[in-house]
């Protein structure tokens, strides 16, 4: 009888083998550049950070519904007013990249209250002509308004000071790859305690079926709003590590509209509306984009992106929820062989069951 | 007091006049039926009761205050909860986060509104189904987490609609027996129905709608009896079941 009713607690204590996946994961990248040193090893881990936060942050959207096609002008802006205020007033970028966190929070809202209160796909059209908009103002765009030397398509360099922590600069890899991996570790946490918490379950209920979460006395707007203002937020402070670790921004690369495809496919390859499908779909995606494109690139020039529709395809073919469903199912397949069928019962405890909910 | 009171309201769609002029009261702990045929208006009124609509004029007023300009989700706040009378359950979610949902509307906390949603699955005989997601529901059952999901949220007035719609002779009497037990717990219960065997035996009073306007309204018998109403649509409807 005890066993019955203690059955959802014991499943929570008890670690599932995804759970032990995620561990062994996490403890391999901690220590991966003790005996890693290549420099452009150590870059493509810190791409797979970089693009698992990013897409963690923008999957908050997601939770909530809503496809973001426009994350790219948040991480153009973060990166350009950290880098800005560094350049003009010589403020440092942790201080800087807060201040581009607040401005994009501000700007999510702006973007997200009108559109939020129509259905279809209006936030999606409109976060794609925001971004487009604003890249191709800055493109063009010497000097803004009251005078900030944005330098048109040129781009900001970062102004070099050497092995400076204190103002967001290493001459190594290592500090790179640590503070990009605390910034995904940090998303994960965030949206992993998102989803236990009241707005998780609105989120999921705005998703599932808007009517009846109003009815349910849940403000669509308003939650949709807040996922909206923190996805923002996380995505502009991802724009100053960008900014600072490749020392150099500019308005094609960091607003254009294949970095927000390529935010938005890292969540939908992996599956968006889930807490770890970002990171699956970053690490499968980041390094073999980057070696395509390190190895291939010369001869067959966009082979990448060919590649990366060819996947966005097989996956919404087969895989429309993504990769970390099928993923904990397949893993908790194998568990139940290994421990035999006493774990079967356990497997469909609702705390699992959570985690691959598309 | 009358808990909710409805004045002069109006609303058309286009040319077509989906209420016009009603009123209608229902006093505190009752159950009133809304009945009437297809296209009577009775979904419509439901829908400007609980703010999915706003009436084109008249006004729809809850313990004393005017709704006008309000949304779902204020509504019900206030205390008024809906069904629908096609199901929208979370289809990826679990029958208790389904429910846990609605408690959510009176608690912040998780494990607060995980226990007031094991108190109702458990006050909806429903806990056995707890873990069961709600695209795996039977239409039966649909309709009993749309019940649970509404009164995790505590309400003082709930708006059934079609609640025994699609379900078979053998669950609706259980479904009945577990309406009048809401309405034991101090829940008034606006209930739109087309059983007639179900609305004669759950309702203390019967609001008939015909083409958007009220044509009868009084006891179960009454209305059974009065020759307009069977001339409208009683007659054919209450002698096949």
């Amino acid at each position: 009888m005890m066993e019955k009713k203690e059955n959802g607690k014991m499943a929570r204590k008890k670690i599932p083998l995804s759970g032990w996946a995620a561990g062994a994961v996490l403890a391999l990248f901690l220590i991966v550049p003790l005996f890693i040193h290549n420099p452009y090893l150590l870059h493509i881990f810190v791409l797979v950070f970089l693009f698992a936060y990013l897409g963690t942050a923008w999957s908050l959207v997601g939770m909530a519904g809503q496809l973001s096609l426009g994350h790219a002008a948040l991480i153009g802006i973060g990166g350009y007013v950290s880098t800005l205020m560094f350049m003009e007033w010589g403020v440092t970028p942790w201080l800087g990249m807060i201040v581009g966190g607040i401005l994009c929070g501000i700007i999510g809202v702006i973007i997200g209250y009108p559109t939020f209160r129509l259905r279809g796909p209006y936030f999606a059209l409109t976060t794609i002509a925001f971004a487009e908009i604003l890249r191709i103002y800055v493109e063009n765009t010497e000097e803004g308004p009251l005078g900030i030397p944005l330098r048109g398509g040129m781009g900001l360099l970062v102004p070099l000071k050497g092995d400076a922590p204190g103002v967001f600069q290493f001459s190594t890899k290592e500090p790179y790859y640590y503070i990009a991996l605390l910034m995904m570790l940090a998303a994960i946490g965030l949206s992993f305690f998102i989803n236990r918490w009241r707005m998780g379950y609105y989120l999921a209920a705005i998703r599932s079926d808007q009517d009846a979460a109003e009815a349910l006395a849940i403000n669509s707007t308003k939650y949709k709003l807040i996922a909206m203002a923190i996805s923002c937020v996380l995505t502009a402070l991802g724009g100053t590590f960008y900014a600072q670790y490749f020392r150099y921004i500019n308005p094609e690369r960091a607003m254009g509209l294949s970095m927000s495809i390529e935010i938005a496919l890292v969540g939908v390859v992996g599956g968006w509306q889930t807490v770890l499908g970002p990171t699956i779909g970053s690490i499968l995606l980041s390094p073999s984009g980057e070696l395509v494109r390190a190895y291939l690139g010369g001869t067959y020039a966009g082979l990448h992106l060919c590649l990366y529709g060819l996947l966005l395809m097989v996956v919404i073919l087969f895989l429309p929820n993504g990769i970390n469903g099928p993923l904990i199912r397949a893993l908790k397949r194998l568990e139940a062989k290994m421990w035999g069928p006493k774990m079967i019962e356990k497997v469909t405890a609702p705390e699992t069951a959570k985690e691959d909910k598309p | 007091m009358s808990i909710l009171e409805v004045k002069k309201l109006n609303k058309s769609f286009g040319g077509l006049v989906a209420i016009h002029d009603f009123d209608m009261s229902v006093e505190k702990g009752e159950i009133v039926g809304l009945i009437g045929p297809n296209g009577a208006g009775k979904t419509t009124l439901f829908n400007m009761v609980a703010c999915f609509y706003s009436p084109d004029s008249g006004r729809v007023i809850f313990q004393g205050k005017n709704l006008a300009g309000m949304k779902p989700y204020h509504v019900c706040a206030l205390g008024i909860a809906r069904t629908f009378q096609v199901t929208k359950p979370f289809v990826n979610n679990t029958v208790l986060e389904n429910v846990m949902v609605g408690a959510f509307s009176r608690t912040a906390h998780s494990h607060e509104a995980r226990k007031k949603a094991l108190e109702i699955l458990e006050f909806l005989e429903f806990q056995e189904h707890k873990d069961v997601l709600g695209n795996e529901l039977t239409p039966a059952d649909h309709k009993r987490l749309e019940l649970a999901r509404a009164l995790a949220t505590q309400p003082r007035l709930l708006l059934l609609d079609e609640t025994m719609a699609g379900l078979n002779p053998s669950e609706k009497p259980h479904l009945l027996e577990l309406l009048r037990r809401v309405r034991d717990q101090g829940i008034t219960l606006l209930v739109v129905e087309h059983d007639m065997k179900a609305v004669m035996t759950l309702c203390e009073r019967i609001v008939m709608l015909h083409r958007g306007e009220k044509l009868v309204e009084g006891t179960p018998q009454r209305v059974a009896n009065d020759q307009q109403a069977i001339a409208a649509y009683l007659g054919e409807e209450y002698a096949t079941t």
